[in-house]
C-alpha cells in the first residue's frame, strides 16, 4: 500500500531532494570537489575520499517559514578495476532537520542515518598523454540503490518522501566527463542526468546538470624536482537543472528548477593524500512556485591513496 | 705470482660492477599531479626485484632502482605504467652512483 506525500511539507521537497542528489554527484575520484573527473585510478588499487557536506536553506517565500539543514559525510570508495575501467561506491550519512511553522506553531523535524548507496563505472574512451599533461574522456553510468531508510516516522507522523533518508527507488544516472591537466592547472567538465523512478507515491524530479571546474597551481611557484605537495586555488560551477517531482502522479508545482553555483575552494595534493575546501553559492535560482531556495553548501573533505 | 694478482683484482672488479644494483630511467607522458604519482610508484614497486621508486613529476621522470641480480625489462615498465593509467614515453638503464 502506498504512502501518501503530506501536502504541508511539499514545499520543501524541492531542497531536500536536490541535497541528496547534489551530495549523490559528490566525484568518487577526482580533482574537483563538487563533481567527477576522468584522471585514472591504478589497477588494482584503492581510493578513498571522505567529504563533510553542510547545505543550509532558510530564505523562504511562503509562509511556512521552512529553514532546512543538511549535514552529511559522504563516503566513496573507487577501484582500478582496469587501467581504464574503475569502479565507485558511494555511501552518505545523512543528518537532517527541518523547522517550519505549521497551523501556527513551529515544528521541528529531523531524521540521522545512512542514505542511498551509489555504485557506478567508468571507462576512459579517449586518452592523451604528453610530457606533463594529459586530456581524457571517460562516459559513466550507475544505479542508486534503496538502501537508505524511506519509511520512517516521527511524533507528527511519516516524514514526507523527500525528506526520508532514502528515495525508495532503484534509479539511474550517466553522464560524460572529460579532463585536461597539466602541472600548473586542471580543467574538467561534466555533463550528466540522472533518471528517478517512483516509490511510495513519489517520483523526484529527473535531473541534468553541467559542472565545470578550473584548478590552478598557487604553490609551489616552481617545481624543482620530486613530489612537491600541490595547493591549487579552485573556481567550480554547477548549473542544476530539475524537473517537477510528482505524487501519487500529479505534478508538484512547488518543486524543481535551476539554479547556477559558484564554488571557490582551496585544495592541497600530496602523494598520499588530498585535503580540500570548498563553498557552493547560488548565484542564479531560478526554482518553480515556492521550492525553497538555497543558501550555501560547504563541503570539506580528504581522500586517500591506500 | 703478479700476473695471478691482477687477474684476481680484475674478477673482483667485474664482480662488483656487475652485481651493481641496476637503475633505470623511464619517462612517463600524462603525469601532471602528486596524487597520480603515487599511483605509478606503487604500480613499480609490485614488480619483482624493485628497491626503490622515485618520481620527479617536472620532468615526468620515475627512477627505478632494482635490487641486486634483478633487472627490468621495458615490456615490464610499459606495462607498469599503463597499470596506472599513463603512457610511456622512454626507457633507459644506468648503473646506480653513474
Amino acid at each position: 500500500m502506498p504512502h501518501h506525500y503530506q501536502k504541508p511539507y511539499s514545499l520543501a521537497s524541492a531542497l531536500v531532494l536536490g541535497f541528496l542528489l547534489g551530495a549523490g554527484s559528490l566525484p568518487a575520484w577526482s580533482a574537483p570537489m563538487t563533481f567527477n573527473t576522468a584522471l585514472p585510478v591504478a589497477e588494482g588499487e584503492f581510493i578513498t575520499r571522505i567529504q563533510g557536506v553542510r547545505r543550509q536553506s532558510g530564505d523562504d517565500p511562503s509562509s511556512a517559514d521552512r529553514d532546512l539543514t543538511v549535514n552529511a559525510l559522504v563516503t566513496v570508495l573507487g577501484y582500478g578495476a582496469t587501467p581504464k575501467l574503475a569502479l565507485f561506491g558511494v555511501l552518505p550519512y545523512l543528518d537532517k532537520e527541518l523547522r517550519l511553522t505549521n497551523e501556527g506553531q513551529r515544528v521541528r523535524r529531523s531524521k540521522e542515518g545512512f542514505g542511498d548507496l551509489r555504485l557506478f563505472g567508468r571507462y576512459t574512451v579517449f586518452q592523451q598523454d604528453q610530457p606533463g599533461r594529459t586530456f581524457r574522456l571517460a562516459p559513466f553510468a550507475g544505479i542508486e540503490a534503496p538502501t537508505g531508510e524511506d519509511d520512517a516516522s516521527d511524533a507528527l507522523g511519516r516524514l514526507p518522501p523527500p525528506f526520508q533518508l532514502g528515495s525508495g527507488s532503484w534509479d539511474l544516472f550517466g553522464g560524460l566527463v572529460l579532463t585536461h591537466q597539466t602541472l600548473d592547472d586542471q580543467i574538467d567538465s561534466q555533463l550528466s542526468v540522472r533518471f528517478n523512478n517512483e516509490a511510495n507515491g513519489f517520483e523526484a524530479g529527473d535531473e541534468a546538470r553541467w559542472d565545470l571546474s578550473w584548478q590552478h597551481r598557487v604553490w609551489p611557484r616552481d617545481l624543482k624536482g620530486g613530489v612537491p605537495g600541490f595547493l591549487y586555488g579552485v573556481l567550480e560551477s554547477n548549473l542544476v537543472y530539475q524537473g517537477k517531482n510528482e505524487v501519487n502522479g500529479i505534478k508538484d508545482v512547488n518543486s524543481g528548477g535551476t539554479t547556477l553555483f559558484l564554488a571557490p575552494g582551496l585544495q592541497y595534493v600530496t602523494k598520499r593524500w588530498i585535503a580540500e575546501t570548498a563553498i557552493q553559492l547560488p548565484v542564479i535560482q531560478d526554482l518553480n512556485g515556492t521550492a525553497l531556495e538555497n543558501d550555501y553548501i560547504f563541503r570539506a573533505g580528504i581522500r586517500f591513496n591506500f | 705470482m703478479k700476473k695471478s694478482l691482477i687477474a684476481i683484482a680484475l674478477a673482483l672488479l667485474w664482480s662488483t660492477a656487475w652485481s651493481a644494483p641496476r637503475e633505470y630511467q623511464v619517462h612517463v607522458d600524462g603525469l601532471a599531479c602528486p596524487f597520480c604519482a603515487y599511483g605509478i610508484e606503487k604500480s613499480f614497486s609490485k614488480q619483482a626485484g624493485v628497491k626503490e621508486v622515485e618520481t620527479d613529476i617536472q620532468a615526468g621522470l620515475v627512477r627505478v632502482v632494482m635490487e641486486e641480480d634483478a633487472s627490468l625489462s621495458e615490456e615490464q615498465a610499459r606495462k607498469a605504467v599503463k597499470a596506472a593509467g599513463f603512457s610511456l614515453r622512454s626507457f633507459n638503464e644506468t648503473v646506480e652512483g653513474n
